[in-house]
């Protein structure tokens, strides 16, 4: 990344008008860890986000509202009923990555083992984009190609909006890797709303073995209405994958990942049962 | 230098103006400003050798442009102790033979001075969870983890 200038503005609407005016040639900057990984050599102007009041995490009423800006270490050391990220974030990589790198810098941009965009599919995560007008952009849109394609020229991610898990519902998540701070080489995530013993419903999501994360459908269609048993959790996630493509990695082969991603949905899926369980009780 | 931008900040202490190329990341100005303590170990924020606070957090200096710590606070192993005046952290590496090459003792020790700052009663687990970013090729990390227990177990309140 070739950044030739850089600008620090100290409110919301400055920082939009400065990328505006920059257009192709801006680059929104706020943690800066994954800069390291954009080869493209086109001059860019830094505009700094830090100063524009967009890091906080907040709830309002069955909602956690955090901002663009929030570092992964906040989200890591949050805690609060009904708050999940906690799990996703201690997962992420380093301390010191944690301590500067943004939940808006893990979405904006996909890397194939980003981990929060797993997480938000599962979750039904809300995306706020401000410019000169306010949206809000599901998930599944979201995250449906290189969320680049959604920003209009002066336009920023504001604000993520995840549930907070209310009595019935439970959250399951899974990062495989080879070493503690190592990239994902499989991701998954699930949520699960039991209506008493049965499954009234599943989001489940996967990254990292994927080409760009993505929900499992077979999956989620095997278990909704079913009554829930620990059996058929795990065979829905080994059968109901057929219809998502895996990529080798580091030696391992598709068919290798594809089995891998079964077994580690699997466990997802268990944990996020079992919680739904004890949230209900 | 054309295109060059000043900026300031807290380093150590002390209030410093630099003249910056405007994506010079953080490990290089410290480096050429002679406080060369800090480390460049994989460049690409892996390693944690580069590591400094900044604002009382630990960062990897080597992906850090330059201008994010415009206005903020930067303490670098320099500014942590030397023979004259040993810090806590480095006397307690030193009594458990924890460094060996000592490549990765300067980032390893802001790490952990970020952590027993911040919590000062930081559980083991807490220790492993924060120290996550600072590799050691050397000593296989029990000697570390152990000179870390003992600052922490030094820091705490005597029992009556």
């Amino acid at each position: 990344m070739k950044i030739t200038d850089f600008k620090i503005p100290t409110r919301l609407d400055e920082a939009l008008a400065l990328l505006r005016v920059l257009g192709p040639a801006g680059l929104p900057v706020a943690g800066a860890t994954s800069l390291v990984f954009i080869p493209e050599d086109e001059p860019k102007t830094a505009v700094d986000l830090n100063r524009i009041g967009l890091d906080g995490i907040r709830r309002d009423n069955g909602t956690f509202r955090i901002g663009a800006t929030t570092r992964v270490a906040a989200l890591q050391k949050h805690a609060a009923p009904g708050w999940v990220l906690n799990r996703v974030a201690q997962m992420l990589a380093s301390q010191q990555i944690r301590n500067e790198s943004t939940l808006g810098g893990n979405i904006c941009r996909v890397f194939p083992w980003a981990d929060f965009p797993a997480a938000l599919l599962a979750l039904g995560a809300v995306m706020v984009l401000q410019g000169e007008t306010t949206r809000e952009v599901p998930a599944d849109e979201f995250f449906s190609a290189q969320p680049a394609r959604l920003f209009r020229s002066g336009e920023l991610l504001t604000q993520v909006c995840v549930p907070a898990l209310s009595p019935g519902l439970g959250f399951g998540y899974r990062k495989v890797r080879q070493t503690a701070t190592g990239f994902s080489m499989l991701t998954a995530a699930a949520l699960l709303q039991l209506d008493g013993a049965t499954i009234r419903s599943v989001r489940a999501a996967m990254s990292g073995g994927v080409p760009f994360p993505a929900r499992c459908p077979g999956v989620e269609g095997a278990l909704a209405g079913k009554k829930a048993s620990e059996g058929l959790l795990r065979e829905a996630a080994l059968n109901g994958l057929a219809g998502l493509k895996f990529k080798e990695a580091e030696g391992m082969s598709t068919a290798y990942i594809g089995r891998l991603a079964g077994v580690t949905l699997g466990d997802v899926l268990v944990e996020a049962w079992t919680q739904a369980k004890e949230q209900a009780s | 230098m054309s295109g060059t931008k000043t900026i300031s900040f807290t380093l150590n202490g002390a209030k410093k103006e630099f003249a910056i190329a405007p994506g010079e990341l953080l490990v290089k100005l410290l480096r050429r400003s002679g406080l060369t303590g800090t480390k460049e170990g994989c460049d690409e924020g892996t390693c944690g050798a580069c590591t400094v606070i900044v604002d009382g957090r630990a960062v990897m200096s080597c992906i850090m442009p330059a201008f994010l710590v415009e206005g903020r606070r930067v303490e670098t192993i320099e500014g942590v102790g030397d023979f004259g005046k040993v810090h806590p952290i480095q006397q307690a590496l030193a009594d458990a033979g924890a460094v060996q090459c000592g490549y990765c003792i300067p980032g390893l020790i802001m790490s952990a001075k970020a952590l027993l700052e911040e919590k000062p009663d930081a559980s083991d687990e807490d220790i492993r969870t924060h120290m996550d970013g600072n590799l050691c090729r050397c000593t296989g990390y029990e000697k570390i983890w152990t000179a870390l227990r003992n600052v922490r177990d030094a820091n705490q309140p005597k029992q009556a």
